[in-house]
């Protein structure tokens, strides 16, 4: 919304207005850890560390990969069981393991072997995700600690997926689905979306991409039943999909949807975030930095996930 | 109530000091209105003097001068600026009312200013007080060809511009919502229209514009920095008049007339802009955008009419409506911003004898911001307004020539809708909470004797007492620790759920050195009841506006002044040096991380911050008044900082409106009759905002870890402005009865106005953002600081008519 208003005065001023690229001092950098590590149920927790980078650093691709950090000691505890995890570089790693961490990475396996950088996860199933407990992660790294903890809330279905066509168009529409909220209880909620049918032998979207205003909770939908509808993110940057109907799905699309539920401080620290993302430093809103829920002085955030899995076909 | 008690008080008082014989016996009054010959304008600071006994008397803000002498036979000099002197001899053996009109205008420009303005700024002591000829402010350069009140007022020192298109102004150091801006008596909420281009200020329909930013006395309070007094012509009461200019953006016309010739009179004011039709043209109709539109139209109306020699009534009103519709056919999304400001006020002067003069005024504001969005069948709004009445009386009272005596009493009843937010889609409506309406009352009675303690000293003592309640009904969200729900309490109608009362001191004195030069220092403590939040770096319609509240204190504080004053060849020139100190409390920052729409099922209030500032600077000023060049040059040095508990761990961090330079060259230059020049070039040090000082990725997102408030400083701001007034000839020549060919004055008169905003096209910062663009894995990933400029050069032309 306030990006929208950003653009819109920007129009009004409309040819007046011009923008260029400036070097001022902005002072007050400090280098810090950044923590990003997430679990969720049937998967291993996964934390990659890196530094933050000033404004006027270098962006190549070499001093990219610098940034990340190695050498750590990460340990994550369920309550039950205390496991470190092990560090995995990406030049080197175990076999079969390429498209799960494709995925986490955010890289194609393809590429992944061209560059090198490490991340913590273990292949000790004990410490796996599981519903409804709660996960302690330790990372001592610099002679530092940081610490965090998440729960893997009890996991809420969307009852129903299902796609309409919109105004006068017949092959496009947006996605819906049909929620019922727990009632008296706080609900935190992400959604990702991925085209799943095949084109050319590939999936249609390689990753999953978070729908547009992806973080909500349930202060205005307490314990109703509702519809919603999302867009296609995944269509905005396809330059083969026609400007009138981006963010439309398509008469055909299969779509997987994960459908979260967050505790709240995940909720908040992703709320935060896609407010961030949206405003993108328009001058309408008071800079908000993301709340992180790592203590000692950490960026990132150590995220709990209970996924729902669903499709939605896209047909009358 | 206790106001009532004190208003019976007051006017008790007033009965009491009327009757009440002179003390000396001997002397006698001489009191009245001073007009205009022209067009009957009451006349604000003029002066009837006598020069034999050397003293004298300016007229109030409705032209009323009240004289204090022996008895005898007197020759009496009526003067104001643009007018001919009016010389009369008077026979004083009694009190006597005695209204006069003063000349026509001379062409002899540099002998009239002198005779009506002469020392003024030595003499009075009033610092930190301007007053602006509305004559003046056509000559220089225009925005938009709009010459604005406002913008105007951002080029005297301590002014500083509340960056570029931007509402408000800020008065060393202080926030927009610091002044208290009055149109007619009636307080103005927000005195531009949306986006702040233009100010709500017509000047065809402006007589005087006062700024007092230091030394405030007593009779004004409820705001910190300032006091913009804005007084609207009364109309011509001698004939039926039009003037008018059309523009490229925008166009305005002005009617005035006698209401029963002599006796009243009536001035109406429009004025519209034609931004949309320019924009309904320069965006093609399959364009996603075919539909949005920008405009705005304001009206001013004021009548007044003489109900008797000793008693004036007057009524007047402004209306002002922007539109702005921005639409996306495709999308079908539309966002509409109505904008909307209604102020009224009614007055009656009466002179209850020779020496006492009573006001008694009764005011209405309403004003609306509201941002609404439609999305297929999700629609969502926001709005947020206040609506006062208020209702005051004023006495001044003129004992005699030392004295000077004013005292009276004001009651303001506020309704504020900080946010009210509703939303919709199909049939669900969401559940945003009812609009919160906050209720209060804002009270205070003041005192103040002007008075000359010996030939050297002239002190201004006075005292303002104000109260507030804060009233029912209310519902305060309680918010616990997260895992509760809020709780509530709820305040019924009537419940008085926090008061709050203070005494306001407010000192000032002159000591004359010489003739040509004086020292003036003044002290004044204030509170005020009404804040303005702004969410941004800019200053935004989106600001919110609320009263004080049970968590919200009223901003208290204390400015100390102390200034140097000298003219030199005979008040051709003036010069002063003023110094000042503002410490500042319970100032209102929203926390780190709000965002607007955390207000619904919750009250404003729980978002914000609360801290202390101080404020103190140093201003120069030198200003030519007479002879074909005129202008000034200001340079203000000054710093303003917050500290705030919540805020950047407690240390001082810069304001939003802290600027440590300020420069202004104004200038006006009358070539002859047919051209005028003027010139304004403005200097300022960068303004302040938050940047991101690193980034960092998570989930291979770029986010931003934001630096400490306020920590990065743009670059400074520039920009020249020039004008050029092209007048036509002012006689025609017509032959009379005789046959012979004569010249007389033309009734229609018009000039051409060209202006040119900007002229070296500086490009300064609006506000900065980082911007990331680009793939690591594919070599193009950037991050860079990017900056927005608003206005390039903007020429513009005008032209304005009279008859």
């Amino acid at each position: 919304m306030k990006k929208t208003l950003f653009l819109i005065v920007l129009l009004t001023l409309g040819l007046n207005s011009c923008t260029k690229e400036v070097i001022i001092d902005i002072p007050g950098y400090e280098e810090q850890l950044v923590i990003d590590g997430r679990i969720e149920q049937n998967s291993p927790p996964f934390v990659l560390l890196s530094k933050s980078q000033d404004i006027y650093a270098p962006t190549d691709l070499q001093a990219y990969l610098a940034t990340f950090v190695k050498g750590a000691k990460v340990t994550v505890s369920n309550g039950i069981k205390t496991v470190v995890l092990d560090e995995i570089c990406s030049d080197n790693l175990p076999p079969g393991s390429e498209v799960l961490l494709e995925n986490l990475f955010g890289i194609p396996a393809s590429e992944l072997a061209n560059v090198n950088f490490c991340a913590y996860t273990t292949f000790d199933m004990d410490i796996w995700g599981e519903i409804d407990k709660t996960y302690t992660l330790k990372v001592e790294v610099g002679g530092q600690t940081y610490n965090a903890v998440t729960e893997i809330v009890p996991k809420v279905d969307l009852n129903t997926l299902f796609w309409k066509t919109d105004s006068g168009l017949s092959q496009y529409g947006f996605g819906w689905a049909n929620l019922t909220d727990p009632p008296n209880q706080f609900n935190g909620y992400f959604m990702e979306v991925k085209r799943i049918n095949m084109v050319n032998g590939e999936e249609k979207d390689n990753l999953y991409e978070p729908i547009f205003n992806p973080a909500n909770n349930d202060e205005f939908f307490d314990g109703t039943t509702f519809d919603f509808g999302y867009t296609n993110p995944q269509s905005y940057s396809d330059a083969t999909v026609p400007d009138n109907v981006k963010g439309y799905y398509k008469l055909g699309d299969t779509v997987a949807v994960r459908f979260s539920s967050l505790d709240r401080d995940a909720h908040r620290f992703l709320y935060d975030k896609y407010i961030q993302l949206t405003n993108g430093g328009n001058p309408f809103a008071v800079p908000t930095n993301v709340k992180s829920n790592i203590k000692g002085g950490a960026l990132g955030a150590w995220l709990g996930y209970s996924v729902n899995w669903d499709t939605l076909v896209c047909a009358p | 109530m206790r106001f009532t008690t004190i208003f019976l008080l007051t006017v008790l008082l007033s009965f009491s000091v009327n009757s009440q014989s002179d003390s000396t016996h001997y002397k006698v009054s001489l009191s009245g209105y001073l007009t205009s010959v022209i067009d009957g304008e009451a006349l604000i600071g003029a002066k009837a003097y006598i020069p034999s006994m050397g003293i004298g008397a300016l007229t109030n803000n409705y032209g009323f001068y009240s004289l204090n002498v022996p008895k005898g036979k007197y020759l009496i000099e009526f003067r104001a600026t643009g007018l001919d002197k009016t010389v009369m001899e008077v026979e004083l053996f009694e009190n006597r009312q005695l209204d006069v009109e003063i000349g026509d205008k001379t062409l002899n420009i540099e002998e009239v200013i002198v005779n009506a303005k002469k020392g003024e700024n030595i003499e009075s002591t009033k610092m930190g007080q301007i007053q602006l000829e509305v004559e003046k402010i056509k000559t220089l350069p225009a925005f938009f060809g709009e010459v604005d009140v406002i913008k105007t007022i951002q080029l005297l020192p301590g002014v500083n511009s509340a960056t570029e298109g931007g509402q408000g102004f800020y008065v060393r150091g202080g926030g927009p919502d610091q002044n208290l801006v009055l149109l007619d008596e009636a307080v103005v909420y927000n005195a531009a229209h949306l986006f702040g281009f233009f100010s709500v200020f017509n000047v065809d329909a402006i007589k005087s514009v006062n700024l007092t930013k230091g030394g405030m006395p007593a009779n004004f309070g409820g705001r910190m920095s300032s006091v913009l007094e804005v007084t609207m012509n009364e109309g011509n009461n001698k004939r039926f008049g039009v003037k008018g200019g059309l523009g490229l953006i925008s166009s305005r016309i002005t009617v005035e007339g006698p209401i029963k010739k002599g006796k009243g009179s009536f001035i109406a004011s429009a004025r519209r802009t034609y931004i949309d039709v320019i924009m309904k043209a320069a965006i093609p109709d399959d364009s996603p955008f075919a539909g949005s539109s920008y405009f705005f139209y304001d009206f001013n109306f004021k009548a007044n009419y003489r109900l008797s020699p000793k008693d004036k009534l007057f009524v007047a009103g402004y209306y002002g409506k922007d539109k702005f519709i921005f639409g996306n056919k495709e999308d079908d999304f539309t966002v509409r911003m109505p904008w909307g400001n209604g102020i009224g006020s009614i007055r009656w002067n009466r002179i209850i004898s020779s020496k006492l003069f009573m006001n008694v005024t009764g005011t209405f504001t309403d004003y609306l911001f509201a941002f609404g969005s439609d999305q297929d069948e999700f629609s969502f709004e926001l709005k947020s307004g206040i609506r006062d009445y208020s209702g005051k009386v004023d006495f001044s009272y003129f004992p005699n020539t030392l004295h000077k005596i004013k005292w009276g009493a004001e009651y303001i009843n506020h309704t504020f809708v900080p946010s009210s937010v509703t939303a919709q889609q199909n049939d669900v409506v969401f559940d945003t909470g009812l609009a919160q309406k906050l209720r209060s009352h804002e009270s205070a009675v003041y005192v103040l004797d002007e008075f000359d303690l010996n030939e050297k000293i002239k002190l201004n003592v006075g005292l303002r007492y104000s109260m507030y309640q804060f009233t029912g009904p209310f519902t305060r969200y309680i918010k616990t620790d997260l895992s509760n729900p809020d709780s509530t309490i709820v305040y019924k109608k009537g419940d008085i759920i926090q008061s709050y009362d203070g005494f306001e001191p407010r000192i000032g004195g002159r000591l004359m050195l010489n003739k040509t030069s004086s020292i003036k220092a003044a002290y004044t403590y204030h509170y005020q009841y009404v804040h303005l939040t702004s969410l941004s770096a800019v200053s935004l319609p989106t600001d919110i506006w609320f009263p004080t509240t049970d968590i919200a204190k009223p901003q208290q504080g204390y400015q100390a002044t102390l200034g140097y004053f000298k003219n030199f060849k005979n008040d051709k020139w003036e010069t002063s040096v003023e110094a000042y100190y503002k410490g500042l409390k319970n100032l209102i920052e929203y926390k780190d991380g709000a965002q607007p729409s955390d207000n619904v099922s919750d009250n404003t209030d729980n978002l914000l911050t609360f801290g202390t500032g101080r404020s103190y600077g140093i201003e120069f000023f030198i200003k030519r008044n007479i002879g074909k060049l005129t202008g000034w040059i200001g340079y203000t040095l000054a710093k303003t900082e917050r500290k705030f508990a919540e805020i950047n761990d407690g240390n001082y961090f810069p304001s939003k409106y802290d600027r440590r330079h300020d420069v202004s060259v104004v200038g006006s230059y009358k070539l002859n009759d047919r051209w005028t020049f003027g010139a304004a070039f403005i200097y300022a040090t960068g303004s302040t905002l938050t940047l991101p000082e690193s980034y960092y990725i998570q989930n291979q997102d770029l986010l931003f870890k934001y630096g400490d408030r306020n920590s990065t400083r743009m670059a400074p701001y520039h920009r020249l402005d020039l004008s050029a007034t092209l007048f036509d000839k002012p006689m025609k020549t017509i032959t009379n009865e005789n046959g012979d060919e004569v010249e007389v004055k033309k009734r229609f008169r018009s000039n051409w106005s060209f202006s040119i905003y900007n002229v070296y096209n500086r490009a300064n910062p609006f506000f900065l953002y980082v911007d990331n663009d680009g793939s690591v894995f594919e070599g193009d990933f950037q991050v860079k600081v990017k900056q927005v400029t608003l206005f390039p050069i903007i020429p513009s032309v005008t032209w304005n008519f009279e008859f």
